[in-house]
């Protein structure tokens, strides 16, 4: 695509957003909405920018950061490994398989009481939460990606003198990591949901809780913070994975 | 007759069930806590929930809400996907505005919604709508995106209008695709209504299910996991069957069940 | 699958001397049956018996799905066969090995790697050191004629230039045997008489054993010392002809010579008249 071609879709892209902007900022000014529903973007913006020099809310947005990093570490660690030996080995495959099928399309926030009530409230039951939701599509295009390797690449490696038990790491695992890194993309955005939804049910820090408190008091604005708050993180954290993804893949054909 | 080894692969879901409520089983004999009933002890409250009205209306109302907003979502989405699909101006506008929505759990937006529209039916409605409105519009654009262009064009050469070349080719061709958008939707429908419900605690499944919480009802805690994890698992083979029926004819799509939270 | 010597009392030789016309691959009662989706037996290769000697240059010709793919992958170990067995240098064959070196069709460049790092896969894992081995390479790339392009990845790789690649990179662990299956299939007429050419000179310096599985009749004479005809599903060989034909090979000179335009010509009669596939034991 040549770059007149991509400004122009920029720009157009960004029309729906500041349009929506803008409407927000005509209701709020022609008073069709209370302020303290609806507070007029410059507020809200302004009190995040307020916000963000806080050490308060920079240890809440610290809280999340940590729970969402960590369990989807743990995420990235267990899916890789699992998918991989699952699609290499028949025997772990038929065990794997059948677990995923059932595991997956649980509502695995319906576990999250039981989590409470064994791990507490604190850190722990988050991070073991957001690492169960973003497990699953991480392991799954491990597992996709593992089991489509070109069988050619296998053999040359094997003529190349490379014995089979160096085969998983030396060639399955470096052609399947475009489809890991798909997966990891999926599972960053899950970690972003449920850790926010998980801190708004149940905790007593992090930006989901900040939500909460706000609309206990009935602060409009203070609720707009951390909901933008944690779409611009999302943002910025899928940005990093993108160019994480670039580096990787630069040897790889575009998809 | 089918053979030993078609019998365990058919039943491996269930096996794999059953060995998971095993394991449940052993490690909460092993960690004997309150907090840690047995699967048993959750399964025999199981019929004490289904079997209280006011528990039944609860769960009943939160599907109906659910059916809605997903039925709403559908309806809105896969139109929009598929124009988003076929107009690269159309793909343009909307695409920003979806990704910075994306990462923001609809569920969070309760308390918002709720300042404004109340705490009735229509709020959580309103959010299962927003939920599950992205994966649709996303598979569905995918879908579209993927039609190949010699298709339309011999549509066109036929004498088909551009509605009706989307209608009749467009739609059917990226049914697939949709298809799977719609399971993803389906169930974050669930997600988003059980989470909403924890939020915004006042009816429906979340709400029991916490309520239980802080009654220390244990017990009723674990048996009300089950049963939501039964509709989320029972909604999901049930819709896989209808996509089974309604494509047939493509290859069976890598089960990816992309749930959320 | 277990490969079963046909003649277990039959004694031989290990390392020959060098020069004379030595047996390097033996190929004996080979048939090769595969079960496809709907459970039916498909048999791809029927009791292939067949010899090659070190240094000769051998293509195995024949029309699509008569196994000639599936006869090199069991040669280089890809592949057991179902009966028969095949050996090199009177070993049998069990697995791959550096020995015998595949290039296939799709050229199967390990992406996440560079040309060089492609190239230094096998001496590297050969343990050979990483200096030595990037001098090496080196070299082998810029004989294949890419010299230059050694820090590419291979996306940015022409057809051609990828499969000159892929022979740097088999070259690379010094295979006796060169395990070859349809090389060219991929590329345009023009590339594809490049390489010819410049496989021959490659070829011509330390005249390897060579496999070469195609279904291109000129290319087979072009190439080859024999050719090995092989009918269609199940896969026999119907003939080996063996090509009398002076070296080094000049395509101009033998477009017009009329004992190449004998062999194509008769090859190709041969490959016409399948009459006598079904007859033919």
């Amino acid at each position: 695509m040549n770059a007149r071609a991509v400004t122009s879709d920029v720009l157009l892209g960004i029309v729906p957003i500041a349009l929506l902007v803008a409407l927000w900022q005509a209701i709020a000014s022609f008073g069709y909405a209370p302020v303290t529903l609806l507070p007029p973007p410059g507020l809200v913006f302004m009190r995040l920018a307020q916000q963000l020099l806080t050490s308060r809310f920079q240890h809440e947005i610290a809280a999340t950061l940590f729970r969402l990093f960590t369990g989807f570490s743990i995420a990235v660690v267990l899916g890789v490994t699992i998918g991989l030996l699952a699609a290499a080995s028949p025997a772990i495959n038929a065990v794997v398989r059948p677990i995923v099928r059932v595991l997956a399309p649980l509502p695995k926030v319906a576990l999250y009481p039981a989590l409470l009530l064994l791990l507490g409230f604190g850190h722990e039951s988050k991070i073991t939460l957001v690492a169960a939701d973003a497990l699953f599509p991480i392991l799954l295009s491990t597992y996709y990606g593992a089991s489509m390797v070109e069988q050619k690449l296998i053999w040359s490696a094997m003529a190349a003198g490379t014995p089979r038990r160096q085969i998983l790491f030396k060639v399955v695992l470096p052609a399947a990591v475009p489809s890991i890194l798909t997966g990891c993309r999926i599972g960053l955005v899950i970690s972003c949901i449920v850790v926010f939804l998980a801190e708004m049910i149940t905790s007593t820090d992090g930006l989901g809780h900040v939500l909460v408190t706000a609309a206990r008091t009935f602060q409009a604005v203070d609720m707009f913070v951390p909901l933008i708050t944690i779409s611009l993180l999302g943002l910025i954290l899928n940005g990093l994975l993108q160019a994480v993804r670039s580096y990787l893949l630069r040897g790889f054909p575009e998809v | 007759m089918i053979s030993p080894r078609a019998l365990i692969s058919r039943s491996a879901p269930l096996l794999a069930c059953l060995g998971l409520l095993g394991i449940w089983q052993v490690a909460a004999l092993i960690l004997n806590t309150d907090s840690f009933p047995t699967a048993i002890e959750a399964i025999r409250a199981i019929p004490s929930i289904l079997g209280d009205k006011e528990s039944l209306i609860n769960i009943l109302a939160s599907l109906r809400r659910m059916a809605i907003g997903f039925s709403a979502a559908v309806v809105v989405s896969i139109p929009l996907g598929l124009m988003m699909g076929r107009s690269r101006v159309v793909a343009s506008f909307f695409n920003p505005l979806l990704m910075v929505t994306y990462p923001v759990p609809k569920a969070a937006l309760m308390p918002i919604i709720m300042l404004w529209l109340g705490v009735g039916d229509i709020a959580k409605m309103l959010v299962i709508f927003l939920g599950v409105s992205l994966p649709v519009i996303y598979h569905s654009f995918q879908g579209a995106k993927a039609v190949e262009e010699k298709m339309l064009w011999s549509g066109a050469a036929m004498g088909l209008s551009a509605v009706q070349r989307m209608i009749r080719i467009v739609l059917p061709a990226a049914l697939p695709e949709i298809l799977t958008g719609c399971r993803t939707g389906l169930v974050l429908a669930l997600i988003t209504m059980v989470t909403s419900e924890m939020i915004a605690r006042q009816s429906g499944a979340g709400n029991i299910l916490f309520n239980a919480l802080d009654m220390g009802q244990y017990d009723t805690v674990y048996a009300m996991i089950i049963i939501v994890g039964a509709m989320g698992i029972g909604l999901d083979a049930a819709f896989e069957k209808l996509r089974g029926r309604l494509v047939k004819w493509s290859e069976p799509g890598f089960d990816i069940p992309l749930s959320f939270a | 699958m277990k490969v079963l010597p046909s003649r277990p009392d039959v004694q031989v030789d290990p390392a020959p001397a060098r020069g004379q016309a030595t047996a390097m691959i033996e190929i004996d009662g080979v048939s090769q049956v595969f079960q496809t989706s709907g459970r039916q037996n498909h048999l791809a290769l029927s009791d292939i018996s067949l010899t090659i000697e070190d240094g000769a240059f051998v293509s195995i010709l024949g029309p699509s799905g008569c196994g000639k793919s599936t006869l090199l992958y069991i040669v280089g170990g890809f592949v057991n066969p179902t009966e028969g067995v095949a050996k090199m240098k009177g070993k049998a064959i069990t697995g791959p090995g550096p020995d015998r070196g595949p290039v296939f069709q799709e050229f199967a460049l390990f992406p996440w790697k560079s040309v060089l790092g492609n190239v230094m896969y096998g001496p590297r894992q050969q343990g050979v050191k990483p200096a030595q081995a990037e001098a090496q390479s080196r070299q082998l790339i810029e004989m294949v004629g890419l010299k230059g392009f050694e820090h590419f990845y291979p996306k940015e790789l022409s057809g051609g230039m990828k499969q000159r690649v892929a022979l740097a990179r088999t070259l690379a662990y010094h295979p006796a045997v060169l395990l070859m299956d349809e090389p060219f299939g991929a590329l345009d007429a023009h590339t594809r008489t490049r390489l010819q050419n410049d496989l021959l000179n490659i070829w011509e310096r330390d005249r390897k054993t060579v496999l070469f599985v195609t279904h291109s009749v000129d290319e087979a004479v072009f190439l080859s010392d024999k050719v090995v005809v092989m009918t269609r599903s199940p896969g026999r060989i119907k003939q080996v002809v063996d090509i009398d034909l002076p070296r080094p090979r000049r395509r101009a000179e033998l477009l017009l010579d009329p004992r190449y335009q004998k062999y194509v010509v008769d090859i190709e009669r041969m490959i016409d008249d399948t009459s006598e596939d079904e007859l033919r034991p």
